[in-house]
Formats: structure tokens, sequence, C-alpha cells
């Protein structure tokens, strides 16, 4: 950062220099954050395409319920408490996680977790299936960034404060915000790169303004923990004044038999006109002291922090609730459910996914904004300018040729074999880490053309790939009627034309620069620049 | 320009958090109503904050008032403690 902002300039000259410098620096990251985001409203569904062995029968609640129950009380009955996750419309299976009791003696070592339960709803039957991150790793990834904890989530945090402030001053320095809305001047270098992030930004803009401050309410305990430490002496009373306490009671070792979960579960869909349960947590079973707590399903709300309600596990006897949130609690709640969307029904889920991907597009058009401006026909391109380019390659055209590499891997990688999920891991990785590597040895053009080309290939090998090695290719998908596998290849194949488009109009584009450029300006005339040109 | 971007990063934050605290500590709703609007608020404060330390021209006042309403905003907030 050697430039310094223009001298006794108006706000938006100021604020179209800080736009550029926030952008660049956090852009990259952003470009991921924004895109593995995006493929995140899909995430259950992305975990049944990767498990593809798996076709259940839905079954009620009630029914999932209960055959988890006696799964449990066959398997774990003296567990100090299971989680039951029921299935909904997206997922498919009971998942069930249980925490063993642990040895009164301090000195004894720590009962093993007990992986992941998964049961078929209607029969209680375990399920066995490939192992897979599935969804889950584009989820943490969105926000972890595959980075130790806790530092993942403080640098995606520090570029999501990035971006709202990019966003702040985007819009500041824009002046005809409306005007740029239906322009749209292709094939004119810079000029086009400049109407493409002005259009996804703007189109999209309360999406992008949304998405970014929720974002960063989705972690503001962690983020911010000072609100907290004015008005409380121990964190933990802020989240159980909030979010209602989890109840930890003692079991008191006398033997009791478990409730039946059905009527409570009635009870719960009462009490909440209609809402469904989505996880049961029964503490202490067959204990005199056993609670059974019902969550809501935060997916027929806009609050994502669901209710939840805590009955006797002996008499059935409704015992407390949470209490009803205050607006500053629920404003935080109806936040983190925006961010979330998981009240989103399809075509609204849909609409997500798109403005998502315009997101994703306002951060790579305004990466390549940056170079187009900035490229000297005829000079040698200054370090940084280099840096930036080869950067570009690797976020733009690599990643997504990453997360094709961790599709196909899930079918390529035998389903039997050991630690396949890890290596599934490893082939996103290595896939666009190595692609942006070797695209160094080739010139900037041809690096574009071929890592957008090896993308595009990637992408439209998925269906390819699962037809060959599933029973479940596009042909019988769509014969079956089976939306999600349908929509799955459509959206690869989609993917991989948007892809090849790029690849195609990148090596269109002339080698050389529009004429009518302006000589090269340092950073504080170009920030001027954008002012004027937008 | 280092001085002004560690201002901006991470004198914002310290201004961003103290004034959170003491919203949190000081408005006149129960505490977890005021402790959920200073959260909600404080990623706005630090935003705010920061871009204008890139809009104001003279460093020195960037600074000053950057780093005095940190220290002063979480002074103030630890004299006050934590409501009773």
């Amino acid at each position: 950062m050697s430039a310094k902002p223009a001298r006794e300039t108006g706000l938006r000259q100021s604020m179209a220099w800080i736009h550029t410098w926030l952008g660049l620096l956090a852009g990259w990251i952003l470009f991921a954050m924004f895109l593995t985001g995006t493929a995140s409203y899909f995430r259950p569904e992305i975990t049944r395409w990767m498990q593809p062995e798996i076709e259940l029968q839905s079954a009620s609640p009630e029914r999932a319920a209960q055959t988890a129950i006696a799964h449990m009380q066959a398997t774990h009955p003296q567990d100090e408490q299971w989680t039951i996750y029921l299935p909904d419309e997206r997922t498919v299976g009971t998942r069930i996680f249980t925490r063993a009791r642990e040895n009164p003696d301090p000195k004894a070592p720590k009962p093993p977790r007990t992986p992941e339960i998964r049961l078929d709803p209607a029969t209680g039957k375990t399920v066995a299936a490939r192992e897979t991150r599935g969804g889950e790793h584009f989820y943490r990834f969105h926000f972890q960034l595959q980075i130790p904890h806790p530092w993942g989530r403080w640098l995606a945090g520090l570029c999501a404060i990035f971006m709202l402030a990019a966003i702040v001053s985007g819009v500041i320095t824009h002046k005809r915000i409306f005007a740029d809305f239906f322009t749209l001047r292709w094939r004119k270098g810079q000029r086009s790169w400049l109407d493409a992030h002005n259009v996804s930004a703007v189109l999209a803009l309360p999406f992008h303004a949304m998405i970014t401050y929720t974002g960063l309410i989705t972690l503001m305990l962690m983020y911010m923990p000072w609100p907290i430490a004015a008005n409380y002496a121990e964190p933990s009373a802020f989240t159980a004044e909030a979010y209602g306490r989890d109840e930890e009671s003692e079991a008191s070792g006398r033997p009791a038999p478990l409730t039946d979960i059905a009527p409570l579960l009635r009870a719960a869909t009462r009490e909440w006109h209609g809402g469904a349960p989505a996880r049961i947590t029964v503490r202490n079973p067959n204990d005199a002291a056993a609670t059974i707590t019902v969550a809501r399903d935060s997916a027929d709300t806009l609050n994502a922090r669901g209710q939840s309600i805590i009955y006797s596990g002996v008499t059935g006897a409704r015992l407390s609730a949470s209490a009803p949130p205050g607006p500053a609690i629920e404003t935080a709640g109806v936040m983190l459910g925006l961010h979330l969307g998981h009240f989103a029904r399809p075509f609204l889920r849909w609409a997500y996914f798109l403005l998502g991907l315009a997101g994703t597009a306002m951060v790579g058009t305004g990466l390549m904004l940056w170079t187009a401006k900035r490229g000297k026909p005829g000079a040698l391109p200054f370090f940084g300018y280099r840096l930036v380019q080869r950067l570009n390659i690797g976020a733009i055209a690599c990643l997504p040729a990453g997360m094709a590499a961790f599709l196909l891997a899930n079918r390529l990688i035998p389903a039997a074999l050991p630690g396949r999920q890890d290596m599934e891991v490893a082939a996103m990785f290595w896939v666009w880490f190595g692609l942006a590597a070797a695209s160094l040895i080739r010139p900037v053009r041809r690096a574009w053309i071929e890592t957008l080309t090896i993308a595009a290939t990637l992408c439209a090998a998925v269906p390819v790939v699962n037809a060959v090695t599933t029973d479940r290719g596009l042909m019988r998908s769509i014969m079956t009627g089976d939306g999600l596998f349908v929509a799955f290849d459509i959206v690869m194949l989609a993917s991989a034309a948007l892809l090849g488009f790029t690849a195609w109009q990148a090596a269109r584009r002339p080698a050389s620069l529009p004429s009518n450029r302006r000589p090269p300006a340092p950073i504080a005339a170009t920030a001027r620049e954008v002012a004027d040109a937008a | 320009m280092a001085a002004r971007a560690s201002t901006a990063l991470v004198g914002g934050y310290a201004a961003a958090s103290g004034l959170a605290a003491l919203l949190a500590r000081l408005l006149p709703v129960a505490r977890v109503e005021a402790t959920g609007w200073a959260l909600i608020l404080s990623f706005l404060f630090y935003a705010v904050i920061g871009l204008w330390c890139f809009h104001e021209p003279r460093l020195s006042r960037v600074a000053g008032l950057v780093w005095g309403l940190a220290a002063f905003s979480i002074a103030a907030a630890m004299l006050l403690g934590v409501r009773p």
C-alpha cells in the first residue's frame, strides 16, 4: 500500500479508492466463499447425490422418532444423551448422535465418540453408504476455509467485513445506480468488465448487502464478544437468556421406563400451531430424571433459532419451553435464518442459488476489472499486476475445477475404501491448487483458456461418470422422476456450458487491448477515473 | 499508509467493540436485548469507522479520533463494569 488516498477530494473519490483495495485484498477468498456458499444452499441435496446407494422411502416424523428410539434402546440404552435428527423432505434417513456416560472415576479415559448413526426411518435398520463429507464439505469450507480452528473463521470474518465495507463504498462510488442497471456493453475491454461488475452488483444489491451482513451475524458471538462481556460475567449466561438453557440435568440413578415419544411430538406440534419437530434430545434415558427436548424445525420459520419444549422422559409432562425472544434476539435470529435460507422452499432456494451466483460474478468481474484497467499495451507489466492476473486464474477458473474434482472423486474412489472421505477433499485441493500452479508456465491468455476448458470438461464429466459408475444416470433419473439427480446433472452441464463459453470468449478476445485506452494512471488518479466512469 | 490501514483495521475494531460494549451496557432495555442490538450494530460501526479512516485526508485526525474513541469507549465500559 504505497499510494495515498487522493488528497482533498470528495467522498466518492476516496470511496472508489478504498473500494478497489478492499475488493482486491479480499477478492479471491470472497470468490471462493461466494461460490461454495452458493453450492451450500443445496447442502442436503449434495450429500444425497454423494451417497447414491441410499434410496429410502420417507416416513412420518412420529414413525422416524419411534424407530430411532427403538434402535437406541436396543443398542445404547445406558448412554447419557441421544440427539436424534428427524428426516425431512430434503434429508433422507434419521441421523443420531449419542454420548456415552462418563466414567465417574476422573482418571478413567474418556469414552470414545460414537460415530453418527444413520437409520432408515421406516424400518429402523442402519443404513450403510460410502463415507463422504457430502455437502457438508462446501458448507464448512465456506466459513472455515479449510484452515485450523479458529483461524479460518477469523479470516472468513475479516473478508466478510471487507465485503461489507466494499459494498458501502461501492454504493457511494456509484453515481448512476439506476441507469447502469440497464447498461452492459459487450466486448469493449475494461468498459465491459465495469458494466458486468455494475450489473451483477446492482441487480442483486439487496441480496449482497443482506448476505454479507447476516454472514457476520452467523458468527457474531465469536467476532464480537464485547457487548456480552459488558453485561454478563459469563458468556454462557447470555446464550442461556437469549436462546434457552440446555438442560444438563443429572441422572437420579433410579431406573424408570422411557415414555412413548409419539404423544410428545403431537403435543409439540399442537403448541407450535402445526410447526414440525426437527430434533429430539433424550437426556438420561431410562432414568427417573430423564428429559426429552423437542426442537422445532426452522424450515417453517424465518427465525433460524427455533423454539424447543422440554418434557419429562418418564411421565411425558411438559416441564418448560424456550421463552419467546425479544425484538433484538428475534432480529438476530431472523438474520441468521435469512443467511442460511433453511426456510426457502424450492423456488426461493433456486432464487438464493442464482443470487449467490450473481454475487460470485460480482466478485469475479471486480477482480477482472482491476487487471483490465491496468494493462499497459506493449509495456512489461509490473509484479503486482502479474500476481493479480495469476491469482484471478487460480480463483475464478481453478476453483470450479477443484469443486468438480471433489464430485468426480466421490464416484471414482471405491465406495468401500477406508479413509475415502479425506481423499475426496484432497482431490478438490490438489486439482484446484495444482491446476493453478501448472497454469503458471503458460502465458496468461493461454492459461485462462486452458484452465477454463479443463474446468468445463471436469464439470461435464460429472454426469457422465455418474451414469457409468451408478445406476442413477440422467436417462434413468428422468424415467423414474428422480428430480434431485436430474437437477444435479443439469446444473453440472450448465456449469460446463458457462465455463466453456467463458473459455471461448477468452479465446476470441483480441490479444491486444483496445486502442482507446487512456495512458496508465497512478492509483489515486485511477480512483477518480472509476468515479467518473461510474 | 500502514498507519492508516492499521488504524482502520485494528483501531476500527477496537472502537467498534468499545462502542458496542457501551451501547449494550447503557441501552435502557433488558440486558439480553441491549446485548442483541449491540451485537447486530457492531459490524456497521466497524465498517463505517474503517471507511472513514480512508476518507479523512489528515492521518493525525484519523489516528487521534479512532484510537481516542476506542480508548474512551473501552475505558468507560470497563469503569461501568458488568451490568448488575
